[in-house]
């Protein structure tokens, strides 16, 4: 446990702003932290109507995730009697630390249904995974905290002490007093508690595309399933495509399988060519093929290519990005070529083809920088040549043309002579790296 | 055709473990004392009832197993969040309390076995603790798992002594197949007891945290069923000829009053050899080891579960350094205590069995709950038929476990 057993609060908001980073965490503000009320010490508590009757007790807290920061309560799930009705959020009156007052002696009661973009705060994070963005780990939430801002009651911060955990086995007001001990902001934090597919714009969000992706592939890879997936629907495609990249390949594949074929498929579009092809080719048959059907039909195709070619064989390590251009192009339109695909692509130069779409040459780009920008392309053909592999050439002839030719890649042709991949150094690296064991390869102790 | 088999068979391989680690595990010291007390007191006739444990053993740990891999939490932790804080806390303390008395039965089978080689306890005890330790502090979830197995395969021992006490094989496939007990205090707690040892709450924790550290995914879920079924059936087999060894000499010789495993052991030399008294033995001192390696582990994973902190064999005691402090912790105390002269070592275990009794019925109702809640399983979540077997065993165990408490109430 990190956190230490009694800090004032004062101390507390230090260390949440030390790990927020800015100072205008509502954490911070005093009038926040008099009135924090504890909603796993809520749960339970009586719901009373305007007179003070009681109508019922409280069974959990539904928040509405949108464009804020802290997301407001929006209503209240409440057993009445054997029935578990909704109440909207606009009726609540008081909501203090054992009690929850309405604003009307008549409750209109309707069965709670889950909506899209709700979440329900004891069901779905109280006690579950949550990703803490700013110290790059998965916790467990002990308890959340309530309090009024802006008008509204809103979720402020996530208590992820044991000490807080362990108050709420007492019974009576001792298990419902908010005890903040390590309280992380709420914007610092991602509930993955929204499983409906909606992409939330909030603080968290904006923290976790601020990452490493080989950082986020450890937190995705320290989270169960459900949440798993939820991380990844929240983050921007093509970060998690970067962070996918990361992942261990059987790691990865579980991953998929808990995504929707879409999503799947446009992570994969993202994802270079060869990494894609190289996680697909173990997944089972039908699931490739329902994935392959959601992507676009060329990039699908492509993949499909190099999914069928064997891991031993230059079509297998591959990858299918390049910049191409014929003879008579210029160099500005090549210079052009190379900065359009530049977020795709890794290019050190263009592969130059004749009419027939034959490989002649690879201009590296400083050749290209070099030259008049109205200069044709093919005024620059000329030795050295650049090394070619057959498409089928097993790994230790692509070894060996790697070796004689110490260059940064190799272009792979088909057999009528048409390039059609790029070998670059590291994927030989990823090639030739020992067969790593399933389940045996993430060893880092001593004698592994 | 013979490459794909090769493939096949290394994929089998590498999902292999927690089925046949945590099954043979529970062929701990405690374990075969329980069937040695069964076979030396009641010969062949009851060999059904350990039929019946291999078969809860095989449905539970198969689903803990199943847990794990889908959800990808430990059984504590999923407690925790399906159940709130004062059912993950009691759990998880009564786990805690469970296994490290479990964990001192498992020293006092070291100490018990090194005596018949005529080793001190204070050289063993601490000898063991100190490779336990050494094994999890230093290794690598990879390595920790190969010492494991090299454990397991220390069992073969008792097969070998099974067969060189001759025994009677059709009265064996009898008792395996035609259930009948005499009704009897002693055969209904031994039956109990039976049930208890084998289906242990340890063993259910344990699945499900090594199957989520190992990182197994569902596409492994055909391959880990080879593993859990291996395993247990494995388990079965252990006690099986352990019963049939005490059977064919102990209780043929009328010496049926048998206290330890290793006085089972002793009591065998006259009746069936040196050499078996030895191979009894070593299977003795490998099952301990193994049980004690396994013990600590499964409560660090409880723990760190309980709290969200990290627990896994590939961290680093600087980042999960709860889940190296609760195994360093049990097995400090759990080995000095079998070193303090004066403790009642009997009540302690009686205490132990009493508790892992209690524990493992609120632990196979929220096994139960967790495997038909569909947000959690998904499309893994268990159908009716599932639910009827589960609530069959849920209910027999009930009965096993009341009884036991009857009994121990009132003797």
């Amino acid at each position: 446990m990190k956190s230490p057993s009694t800090k004032p609060m004062s101390k507390v908001v230090k260390s949440v702003e030390r790990a927020v980073g800015r100072r205008d965490s509502v954490l911070a503000r005093k009038s926040i932290r008099d009135s924090l009320v504890s909603v796993a010490g809520l749960i339970g508590c009586s719901v009373t109507n305007e007179d003070g009757r009681e109508i019922g007790r409280l069974v959990d807290v539904v928040v509405k995730h949108g464009h804020d920061a802290y997301p407001p309560v929006s209503g209240l799930v409440v057993k009445v009697g054997l029935r578990k009705s909704f109440i909207d959020g606009a009726r609540i009156a008081k909501l203090s630390h054992n009690q929850v007052q309405l604003s009307s002696t008549t409750i209109n009661l309707t069965d709670y249904k889950r909506r899209e973009g709700e979440s329900l705060l004891d069901g779905d994070v109280l006690d579950h995974q949550i990703v803490d963005v700013d110290g790059l780990r998965v916790v467990r939430s002990s308890d959340l905290y309530l309090a009024p801002l802006d008008k509204e009651i809103r979720v402020v911060g996530v208590d992820i002490s044991f000490v807080t955990f362990l108050r709420r086995i007492f019974p009576g007001a001792l298990g419902r007093r908010a005890t903040p001990q390590h309280v992380l902001d709420w914007s610092t934090v991602a509930s993955l508690a929204d499983t409906s597919g909606v992409v939330k714009t909030s603080g968290s969000k904006t923290a976790l595309s601020q990452l490493r992706p080989a950082d986020l592939a450890d937190l995705i890879e320290d989270l169960a399933g459900r949440e798993q997936s939820a991380l990844i629907e929240m983050l921007d495609p093509e970060l998690a495509a970067d962070a996918l990249e990361e992942m261990e390949d059987e790691e990865l594949q579980g991953l998929l399988r808990g995504l929707t074929q879409e999503r799947a498929a446009e992570l994969l579009s993202r994802m270079e060519p060869d990494e894609s092809a190289e996680v697909m080719r173990d997944l089972d048959g039908e699931h490739r093929e329902d994935i392959l059907k959601a992507m676009d039909s060329k990039l699908a195709k492509q993949l499909r290519q190099l999914i069928a070619f064997d891991e031993t064989l230059a079509g297998g390590i591959m990858t299918t990005h390049m910049v191409i251009a014929q003879e008579k192009d210029t160099v500005a339109q090549a210079l052009k070529m190379l900065v359009d695909s530049r977020d795709r692509d890794i290019s050190d130069g263009v592969v130059i083809v004749d009419g027939k779409g034959k490989l002649i040459d690879h201009i590296a780009i400083i050749e290209l920088v070099a030259a008049k920008s109205v200069a044709e392309l093919g005024t620059l053909v000329g030795p050295p040549y650049p090394t070619s592999v057959q498409i089928d050439s097993p790994l230790d002839e692509v070894v060996e043309e790697f070796s004689n030719n110490r260059g940064a890649s190799i272009i792979v042709i088909d057999e009528k002579g048409k390039p059609v991949g790029r070998i670059l150094a590291d994927d030989l690296v990823d090639a030739l790296k020992p067969e790593e064991q399933h389940g045996l390869s993430k060893g880092t102790g001593a004698l592994s | 055709m013979t490459t794909q088999r090769k493939i096949r068979l290394a994929a089998l391989l590498s999902v292999m473990g927690p089925g046949v680690i945590a099954g043979l595990s529970d062929d701990d010291p405690a374990g075969i004392t329980t069937y040695s007390q069964l076979g030396a007191k009641f010969g062949y006739q009851m060999l059904w009832v350990l039929v019946i444990s291999t078969i809860a053993l095989i449905i539970f740990q198969d689903l803990g197993a199943r847990i794990g891999v889908v959800t990808r939490q430990g059984l504590i932790g999923l407690v925790r969040q399906k159940y709130g804080a004062r059912s993950g806390t009691l759990s998880a303390s009564a786990l805690i309390i469970a296994n490290f008395g479990t964990l001192t039965a498992e020293f006092a089978g070291i100490a018990a076995a090194g005596q018949l080689f005529g080793y001190s306890r204070f050289i063993t005890v601490p000898v063991a603790a100190l490779v336990v330790s050494f094994l999890v502090l230093r290794g690598s979830f990879a390595n920790v798992e190969k010492v494991f197995f090299a454990l397991s395969a220390v069992f073969i021992s008792y097969v070998i002594a099974g067969f060189m006490a001759h025994p009677d094989w059709s009265k064996a496939a009898h008792g395996v197949f035609v259930p009948s007990m005499p009704l009897t205090h002693d055969a209904i707690y031994i039956a109990t007891a039976t049930l208890g040892t084998t289906l242990a709450p340890w063993g259910l924790a344990f699945i499900q945290s090594y199957a989520v550290d190992k990182r197994l995914t569902r596409d492994d879920l055909k391959l880990l069923r080879i593993d859990v079924w291996t395993g247990s059936l494995l388990t079965g087999i252990i006690g099986f000829f352990v019963i049939i060894t005490c059977a064919a000499t102990l209780n043929k010789e009328s010496a049926t009053n048998i206290t330890d495993a290793a006085q089972a052991a002793r009591a065998l030399e006259p009746l069936a050899g040196t050499l078996a008294k030895a191979l009894f033995a070593i299977g003795l001192v490998g099952a301990a080891l193994l049980a004690a390696s396994i013990l600590p582990l499964s409560t660090a994973y409880s723990v760190g579960d309980l709290t969200g902190q990290p627990a896994a064999l590939d961290d680093g005691p600087k980042e999960a350094p709860l889940f190296y402090a609760t195994f360093g912790l049990m097995t400090f105390f759990a080995s000095g205590l079998i070193l303090l002269p004066g403790i009642p070592l009997i009540k302690v275990l009686v205490f132990t069995q009493i508790l892992n009794a209690i524990l493992l019925l609120p632990l196979l109702f929220f096994m139960y709950g967790i495997s038909k809640d569909k947000r959690l399983m998904g499309e893994f979540a268990s159908n009716s038929r599932m639910r009827a077997v589960y609530g069959f065993i849920i209910a027999l165990v009930s009965i096993c476990v009341l009884t036991l408490l009857w009994f121990t109430v009132r003797p």
